[in-house]
């Protein structure tokens, strides 16, 4: 089956999910797996999404890692009721 | 004058028994309020992903909006002419002299029907995945919901079952969308257009017995109160565990 390309809002929802789902904080080797994007292109979103105040880079025993933060989790929800309301009515 | 008299010897666009004078105003009202929930959250939608889809939901609930307070108007104007005596109605009839009571009803019947049909055309085409790369299948709809629009002002009937046949195909679409993703949101909004499409076949018989119209609005208030539920259930759901 043809998988339907993703959006930019899809792209930074899958980001964030993948994050929210490893308890609010992910190691870049783990996104980059998650996200399936190329490094580049991970680097540019995790930018935007830096600049955005969604997520931060942060060091955990000595490691970079990323956590999310307030603005991401609302994202999240906003885009998953967005979601849910094109799901249910056809759109 | 508009109308010297109104096709089938009727003295006004008006189905409605002297009793259920004003609920059937109540009932689009409602109607009205339920469709303005949706123009809202679509819009706000296309304005947070840019996504055309979201602004012709948005359009096409507007649409029915309009169709809806056209009917209020056009319905008060014969049930209320005392309003032409209140301060704003005397302004407008001072201006507008030719607009009888009648007058007012024939021009609202012939908005609501444009309304309600454009409506319903959009939903058909967002539903039916059609975009502007069918610009010339959306231009002969556009064009058959003009011609609807005219014939109706002769055959009321044509406007019900027009929109019957649009329910129709909007319902079957949704049916098949809620089989695809087998939610109870899609669920609620199959049976909202389901309800909606009963209550247009009764619509369409509403010129042998006045109590059909009633029964027909009771039925229109019922598919507008589940088109609302799953628009409530989408946001009384709680945001999943953070962990801090």
């Amino acid at each position: 089956m043809i998988e339907k390309r993703r959006g930019k809002l899809e792209i930074i929802a899958d980001i964030l999910t993948s994050i929210q789902d490893k308890e609010g904080k992910i190691k870049p080797t783990h996104l980059l797996y998650k996200s399936n994007l190329s490094h580049a292109k991970l680097k540019e979103y995790l930018d935007v999404l830096i600049k955005k105040g969604m997520i931060e880079e942060r060091l955990l025993k000595g490691k970079k890692m990323f956590f999310m933060k307030e603005q991401g989790y609302k994202f999240l929800s906003e885009f998953e009721r967005i979601k849910e309301f094109s799901d249910s009515f056809g759109l | 004058m508009i109308f010297d008299s109104v096709p089938y010897g009727l003295p006004s666009y008006i189905f409605s028994p002297e009793w259920f004078y004003g609920f059937d105003s109540i009932i689009e009202l409602i109607a009205v309020i339920v469709c303005v929930l949706l123009v809202y959250y679509s819009y706000k939608c296309f304005k947070l992903t840019k996504e055309n889809k979201y602004l012709y939901f948005s359009t096409a609930f507007l649409s029915l909006t309009f169709a809806f307070i056209a009917k209020i108007t056009g319905t008060l104007a014969i049930y209320k002419p005392e309003i032409t005596r209140s301060a704003l109605g005397s302004s407008i009839h001072q201006t507008f002299r030719s607009l009888t009571p009648s007058g007012i009803n024939a021009l609202a019947f012939i908005a609501y029907t444009f309304f309600i049909l454009f409506g319903f055309m959009i939903l058909f085409l967002i539903i039916s995945k059609l975009t502007w790369k069918n610009q010339r299948v959306i231009a002969l709809l556009v064009y058959f919901v003009f011609l609807a629009t005219w014939i109706s002002v002769i055959h009321y009937q044509l406007l019900y079952v027009t929109s019957f046949v649009l329910l129709l195909l909007i319902t079957y679409s949704h049916y098949g969308n809620y089989r695809e993703i087998k939610s109870e949101k899609a669920k609620f909004v199959t049976i909202a257009f389901g309800i909606l499409l009963v209550s247009q076949a009764f619509f369409v018989f509403v010129i042998y017995s006045r109590i059909i119209y009633v029964l027909a609005e009771l039925i229109q208030l019922l598919g507008f109160v589940y088109l609302l539920i799953p628009f409530m259930l989408i946001f009384k759901r709680k945001p999943k565990k953070r962990v801090k």
